[in-house]
Order: structure tokens, then sequence, then C-alpha cells
């Protein structure tokens, strides 16, 4: 008893300064003192293992997520296909000239072809509508002068029959003016030469 | 000699689709069923253009390309600046595939093959519907090609010229292989 007692003085006081009654290490150190400490130690570094643990956890996974973004591709990485010695002759120099691509296949002609052929019937077309269109308004301009010309003519006719009417009615009315003219003898013809001698012995 | 590239054949289809109709297609279709028949290719030797058969041309690269003249039927050259010009030399591929045509009478032959253009008066027949500044290959009446050139004036306004007024401008015609004989086939 008296060791266990000792034992319990001392633990008397550590249980003082932990002030934990009801805790694990409060009844351990009545049974066994020497323990104690060696707990109580194990306990500080457990529970900092653990605060540890959570911390080196997090950064475990920013780790992870810094790794996943870092994954390369196999053409990033640019390895060749076959992991072999390639002569310096062989292996084309990157970005140099890449020389003439001919065309020598038949479809690719064809392809070009139809290309070319469509663009040209395309423009001849255009040519055509532009020339018939060109012809219709030439053939427009055309009529509307041959009706200016016609209306013109028109015209003159007119003038030239009004002139000839009127050159006619002033002769009338000269003759009528003039009465027993010469005219108006020759226009009448032998009967009014007798009124005339009628009147005129009259 | 080489085959021509992209932007080469584009400039030479579409030099060759003024004269030619849909049928140009036909230029390059090959000659029998099969899966290795002989076929005409365009071949480019010292900047002119060569139609040939591709097995005469297989066997013309065993020449010196400095050594080698002519081969196939010369269509023309290209410039330095990219552009295409036909020789009188295509003339029988143009005569076979043309679009539009224009026949000289007997007496319009002679001023044609001396290199004038040619006037109204001297035009027998011509393509209907033929637009203004377009390819047309000249036969003489019976049907002979005789040359080519571009038209001055579309089919209808051509009726209402007078008879000396110029329906075609000349480009090439067949007197060229006379007047020059010393430079048409001469590479330099």
């Amino acid at each position: 008893m008296a060791p266990s007692r000792t034992s319990t003085v001392k633990s008397k006081h550590a249980t003082n300064k932990s002030g934990i009654k009801n805790s694990k290490t409060s009844t351990r150190s009545k049974s066994d003192g020497v323990s104690k400490p060696k707990s109580a130690k194990s306990k500080r570094t457990q529970s900092k293992g653990v605060s540890l643990g959570s911390v080196t956890g997090k950064g475990s996974a920013l780790n992870k997520l810094k790794k996943k973004r870092r994954v390369y591709t196999e053409k990033e990485l640019d390895i060749p296909a076959l992991n072999m010695i390639t002569p310096v002759g062989v292996e084309k120099p990157k970005g140099g000239k890449k020389g003439k691509v001919f065309v020598d296949d038949r479809e690719s002609m064809l392809t070009i072809l139809a290309m070319v052929h469509a663009d040209k019937e395309g423009q001849i077309e255009s040519k055509m509508m532009k020339a018939r269109q060109m012809e219709a308004i030439r053939d427009a301009r055309k009529a509307e002068a041959e009706k200016r010309v016609e209306e013109r003519k028109d015209r003159l006719d007119e003038a030239k029959e009004g002139l000839r009417k009127k050159r006619k009615r002033a002769a009338a009315e000269r003759e009528e003016k003039a009465g027993g003219g010469v005219k108006a003898e020759a226009v009448a013809g032998t009967r009014p030469l007798r009124k005339r001698k009628s009147v005129s012995f009259a | 000699m080489r085959p021509l590239t992209e932007t080469e054949t584009q400039t030479l289809f579409t030099k060759l689709a003024n004269y030619t109709g849909n049928s140009l297609k036909n230029l390059i279709a090959p000659l029998e069923n099969g899966p290795n028949a002989d076929r005409y290719v365009f071949r480019i030797q010292q900047s002119r253009c060569y139609y040939v058969r591709l097995s005469i041309a297989n066997l013309a690269t065993s020449i010196a390309r400095e050594k080698l003249l002519s081969l196939g039927t010369c269509l023309g050259k290209f410039t330095k600046t990219g552009k295409f010009r036909l020789h009188i030399t295509a003339l029988p591929i143009l005569a076979e595939h043309a679009r539009y045509k224009v026949w000289v009478k007997a007496n319009g032959e002679m001023p044609f093959l001396y290199g004038g253009h040619i006037v109204k008066a001297h035009v027998g027949r011509w393509s209907d519907d033929c637009p203004e500044h377009q390819g047309v290959v000249v036969y003489s009446m019976n049907d002979t090609p005789l040359g080519f050139g571009v038209t001055a004036r579309s089919t209808q306004e051509a009726r209402r010229l007078d008879p000396t007024g110029i329906t075609c401008f000349r480009q090439a015609d067949c007197g060229e292989y006379l007047r020059d004989e010393d430079s048409l086939f001469a590479t330099s």
C-alpha cells in the first residue's frame, strides 16, 4: 500500500495540476504512477500527431491537385514513337521550308477543275445577263428615239399643212375682197362675165 | 520535270476554261478501265507546261533536266509572275473541247494566219450567245482549227457592226509555227 500511497501522493500532485478528475489518466495514476507521465507524453504526441496529420492530409490533397494539373499528353512531351536513334540526315528540321505540294492525283485535280469551272460558268452567266440587260436598255432607248423622231415629223407635217391651209384661206379671202376681179373671172368661168357686162352697162 | 502545284493547276485550268466547256475533265480521264490504267498528266519542264501520258513522263525521268527539250504536247508557259500563257501548240487540245467557235471564210484565212484580227466581213459563222471578251477557237469553214482569240463584241452587238469592225482579237494562230519557229520550242 505504501508505495502505492507515495505514488498516489505524486499522483495527487499530478491530478491536481492536470485538473481532470474523471480522466483515464487520473484513474491510471492510482493504479500505476510510473506509467502516467509516459501516457501523458504519448497523449501529447498523439494529439500533436493527429493535428499534424490533419495538416499534412490537406497538403497532400493540394499536391494531388497540382499533380493532376501537370499531366502531360504524349504529344506535349514529344517523345519519339520508338525509342531509337534517328540519323541526322533523316530527321526533318522543324518549322523550316516545307517545299512544294504537288497535285498529281486525279481526284484533287478534278476538284480544282470543278471549282474553276463553276467560277467560269458564273462569270459567263453574269456576262450574258449583263449583255442582255444592256441590249434591253439599248432597245428601249432606240424605240424612244424613233418615237421622238416620228413625233417631230408629225409636228412638222402639221405645221406644213397649217401653212398650206392658211395660204389657201388667205387667197380665198383676197378673192372675196377683190370681188369681180380678174381672178374671179378665171374662177367663175363664163357666167360672171355676162353678169359683169350687165352690171357695167347697167 | 515536275508535276504542277495546286496554284499552278488552278491557274492552268482557269486559262483552259476560258476556251473550253465542261468536257475539259476528259483531259485527265484515264485512258482505260483499270486500277493502273495510263492517263494524261501535266508536267513542268523549264517553266513550260506539257500535257503528256504518265508512262512517257515516267520514262522521261531518266533524262537529265537540262538535256530534256520537250515531251508530250506543250500547252504554254508559266511566267515569272505565276500567270500562264497558252501557246499555239495547245490548239489541238483546245479545239477538241472548244465551247465557243468562230468560222472564218476562205478570204479571211490568210489575214488571220498572218497575225491579223478577225473583221466582221471575214466571219462565216459564229456560236450563238457568245459574250464579250470570251475565249474562242477559230476554225476555217471546213472545220480546220486555225488559232484562238477573244471576242471583241458579243454576238448580238457584232451583228450591228460594220464589215470592217473587229469581232475577234487574235491571240495565237497557226502562222506562228513559221513566224516564231526559233523561239517556239527553244527553252533559253
